[in-house]
């Protein structure tokens, strides 16, 4: 009894641990070719209920969202949001956020 | 410096102030047209440009023409394609010397000039990994919003020296971008159809402008990560065919011609806002007998959006 109680203690730690990082999102988006670009695309999907963070890598074209604990991102939120602010979204994928890690 | 000059810079030094401390932000696009500034939509973009322009003719008036105007322009995308845009001249001096039977005069004015409204419609998009190209119609009006019925003590004044013309213009043509992360050009090809109004009409007019901007810094984007500031060196060009004004029945024959104008420049692009300055110089020239034509026009000003 005492080793299932802890098993399941330890299975709600790793849970919450993992709803604590968030959900992070990494979107390729094709057409973004400056700052002011990437900041269009940032107002954006910032503007998505639950983004927590988002920062673009211009070099790569890639978008990195994190969301709020226990937000998803669905892709054609991500997809209109880009649309919206002129620019088309080529991949979609979710990624696990490492602890400590910064986005600005 | 003169007070006019003063009161020129002053709102440039506040704006600039403002921009500079921290207000959302633009990006690349020409600095000496307004056609291809990019707008997302439900968003503004606010240009403001302060304008020195220096123009000359030959001939025994021997005409010098020195120019000191703010330039704002307004853009709003209504959606992801179609954005329009409003451009209002304000003349803080608009100075004419002139040789006359009298001996060399001066004569100037101020004021609000004619409004610009134009609508871009993107028709043609093709996004790639780190660029994109696009093509867009583009039309608009300027209406008759400056004076032209200003006088000074030597009588009206001339209808170059207004701050309007008094008539509706027209004008279409097509505007289209090419973007890397490298570098960027914009053209674009307009026809203006200048209206009429007590018995004057500037000639209509044909121009052709285009800019590259190119990075210089960072000289590469490998290993960097994030989103840094860019610093576009600028190349723009500009050939403008004027016809002759229309004045009474007849026509000016010493108005219009043909004028190629070079502009070299600077463009610092923030992720909220950018600075940017060129200098427009003549490279060849052509006028219709003693026309004015451009001596040297040096743009400086900033962009965001919100």
């Amino acid at each position: 009894m005492f080793k299932q109680l802890l098993l399941l203690l330890a299975g709600l730690m790793f849970g919450m641990s993992a709803l604590a990082a968030g959900n992070q999102y990494r979107l390729g988006v094709k057409g973004v070719a400056c700052p002011y670009c990437a900041y269009g695309v940032e107002k954006h999907l910032n503007k998505v209920d639950g983004v927590e963070n988002v920062s673009v890598d211009i070099g790569d074209s890639v978008v990195r969202v994190t969301m709020a604990e226990g937000a998803t991102l669905p892709e054609g939120k991500a997809r209109t949001a880009v649309k919206e602010a002129g620019f088309t979204l080529q991949s979609f994928s979710q990624a696990e956020a490492k602890l400590g890690e910064s986005n600005d | 410096m003169t007070n006019k000059w003063c009161a020129m810079i002053a709102p440039v030094m506040v704006t600039g102030a403002f921009v500079f401390s921290g207000a959302p932000a633009t990006h690349a696009a020409p600095n000496t047209f307004n056609t291809a500034l990019p707008v997302a939509q439900g968003e503004f973009i606010w240009r403001e440009q302060a304008v020195f322009r220096e123009r000359s003719s030959g001939g025994p008036r021997d005409r010098d023409v020195s120019i000191v105007a703010l330039a704002s322009a307004l853009g709003y995308g209504v959606n992801s394609r179609l954005a329009v845009f409003g451009v209002m001249p304000y003349f803080f001096g608009k100075a004419l010397d002139v040789t006359t039977p009298m001996g060399r005069i001066n004569r100037d004015t101020d004021g609000f000039g004619d409004v610009t409204a134009f609508a871009r419609y993107t028709l043609y998009k093709n996004d790639f990994t780190g660029g994109t190209f696009r093509i867009a119609p583009v039309a608009g009006v300027t209406a008759p919003t400056g004076d032209d019925d200003e006088t000074d003590r030597f009588g009206r004044l001339p209808r170059m020296l207004q701050t309007g013309d008094g008539a509706w213009d027209g004008f279409g043509g097509v505007v289209t971008t090419y973007q890397t992360l490298q570098y960027q050009v914009d053209a674009q090809v307009l026809y203006r159809e200048n209206g009429r109004h007590d018995g004057f009409a500037r000639g209509d007019e044909a121009r052709f402008d285009a800019s590259l901007q190119y990075r210089v810094w960072p000289a590469s984007l490998e290993n960097i990560s994030g989103t840094p500031g860019f610093v576009y060196a600028l190349l723009e060009a500009n050939l403008a065919d004027r016809d002759r004004n229309d004045v009474g029945s007849g026509v000016d024959q010493n108005s219009g011609g043909t004028q190629w104008l070079i502009a070299p420049g600077l463009q610092y692009l923030g992720r909220r806002w950018i600075f940017e300055g060129t200098v427009q110089l003549p490279a060849a020239s052509n006028p219709h007998g003693n026309a004015l034509e451009d001596d040297a026009i040096v743009r400086i000003g900033f962009r965001r959006n919100f």
